[in-house]
């Protein structure tokens, strides 16, 4: 295994890691980075709980590189805070229920927050595919839906998009 | 192990020159990340020849590292190549669209891979360059050498761009499938069709369906079949039942029984049928 120097813009600030790019961008994050909020569900890119937005997509981080991330800008969902102060959509998941076990919220969240990048008025369509590749055995997704729709009003009424 | 994104075509040609055959290209990654990866990897998610969408002369030039969801998003695709964009917004899920790419989709050589199956019925050709610098343009179908094998191989040649051409007027294309669920779900068959229409009579068909063979199957006597056939309900009938009779089709345990996957392919190629004839003659009203 050969490490090489990997320079990437995470959650805003410019970081370099000496790292096997062959990894997942996953196991970066979790393992080398100390970043566990990206979860890892199946590993194989089918049900969205290790979503991180890559260059402003969601994307699943357990089918990405690492080497693919070099140059470019990674965020997860430890950028979604600011201090003591939460998120709308963090916000929102916890005010309408959309959290019972609580695996997949990070990416589900990260999926809803690409949507909301694209779309600050999202349909309820639109919502149900932003987070058609994120699975939740547990709440439902109704729960979900109403959090997301209620997040992009709150960034509404508070003019900022995300 | 070493991992290279590469952004131009001679870097990518020189490498894979003097690298030998522990390197390979790698675009998207979505399958190929799963399997036990080679020593090196040469990335071309980022190569501007590769990344391509535009109509040149009547013919469509689609990068082979344009990714499912571009392809999705673009207004130009939509307008000359319908079914692509149908395919590509049923692959996977918004995450695996994002990642996954056009070339990846034919050369992961999955037998139902929707992008294929509409680039089949597209009638597009691949444009490979080998390293030594030779090119060749080869139908989609030729690029299967088994099941889930590609007849490319991504040590020595790169897929660059799919063309289609795209000046026949009155022409209209569709695709359609069936999955378990609307996301996150391998189609239990999937079937598309590129179609020309004049004096409100078939001139023209493609119809492709899978997964039937290892790479997506043309179905030449029903395309023959509907030749000079009028727009109406009945051709699209005949057309269904004659596909059901000419495929040869296997059901998996894991899917649905052969029976089923026969009658569905027969429903899909209806649909399809109609709805490319549909837009053939909205073309032509345009036109």
């Amino acid at each position: 295994m050969q490490k090489e120097q990997i320079c990437f813009t995470l959650n805003g600030e410019t970081i370099e890691v000496y790292t096997d790019p062959t990894i997942s961008l996953l196991r970066l994050l979790r393992d080398e980075l100390g970043l566990t909020g990206t979860k890892e569900g199946c590993g194989e890119g089918e049900c969205g709980a290790c979503t991180v937005i890559l260059d402003g997509m969601a994307v699943n981080s357990c089918l990405v590189p690492a080497g693919k991330a070099k140059n470019r800008s990674v965020l997860t969902i430890e950028s979604l805070a600011k201090g003591d102060k939460y998120h709308p959509l963090q916000e929102a998941f916890v005010e309408k229920g959309a959290v019972q076990c609580g695996f997949c919220s990070p990416g589900m969240i990260m999926s809803a927050y690409a949507l909301l990048q694209e779309s600050s008025e999202p349909t309820s369509i639109e919502i149900r595919t932003a987070i058609s590749g994120n699975l939740c055995r547990c709440s439902g997704y109704k729960q979900i839906e109403e959090a997301v729709l209620s997040a992009a009003e709150k960034l509404k009424n508070r003019g900022e998009s995300g | 192990m070493s991992y290279q994104v590469v952004s131009n075509l001679e870097q990518v040609l020189s490498a894979l020159k003097n690298r030998g055959e522990n390197s390979r290209i790698i675009a998207g990654g979505t399958d190929l990340f799963l399997e036990k990866l080679p020593e090196k990897l040469l990335d071309i998610s980022a190569l501007a020849e590769a990344l391509v969408i535009e109509e040149r002369g009547g013919t469509m030039l689609i990068g082979a590292a344009v990714t499912h969801a571009r392809a999705v998003a673009s207004p130009l695709l939509a307008k000359k190549v319908k079914a692509l964009t149908e395919a590509c917004a049923q692959v996977g899920s918004p995450q695996v669209r994002n990642l996954g790419t056009l070339g990846g989709n034919v050369i992961n050589a999955a037998p139902a891979a929707d992008a294929a199956v509409a680039l089949a019925a597209l009638g597009a050709k691949a444009e490979l360059i080998h390293y030594s610098g030779n090119t060749r343009t080869v139908e989609i179908e030729e690029l299967y050498a088994g099941f889930n094998c590609s007849a490319i191989d991504s040590c020595q040649e790169l897929l660059l761009r799919f063309v289609v051409n795209s000046s026949d007027s009155g022409s209209g294309s569709a695709f359609a499938r069936l999955a378990a669920r609307k996301s996150l779900a391998l189609p239990l068959a999937n079937a598309a069709a590129w179609l020309r229409v004049e004096h409100n009579c078939l001139q023209e068909v493609r119809l492709v369906v899978a997964p039937v063979k290892p790479a997506p199957t043309r179905l030449f006597k029903t395309e023959s079949l509907l030749v000079g056939r009028p727009l109406i309900a009945e051709s699209w009938r005949e057309a269904a039942g004659a596909a059901m009779d000419e495929v040869e089709v296997r059901g998996s345990l894991l899917r649905c029984s052969a029976d089923y996957r026969r009658h569905l392919i027969g429903v899909l190629v209806g649909r399809v049928l109609e709805t490319a004839a549909g837009r053939a003659l909205t073309a032509k009203g345009e036109a």
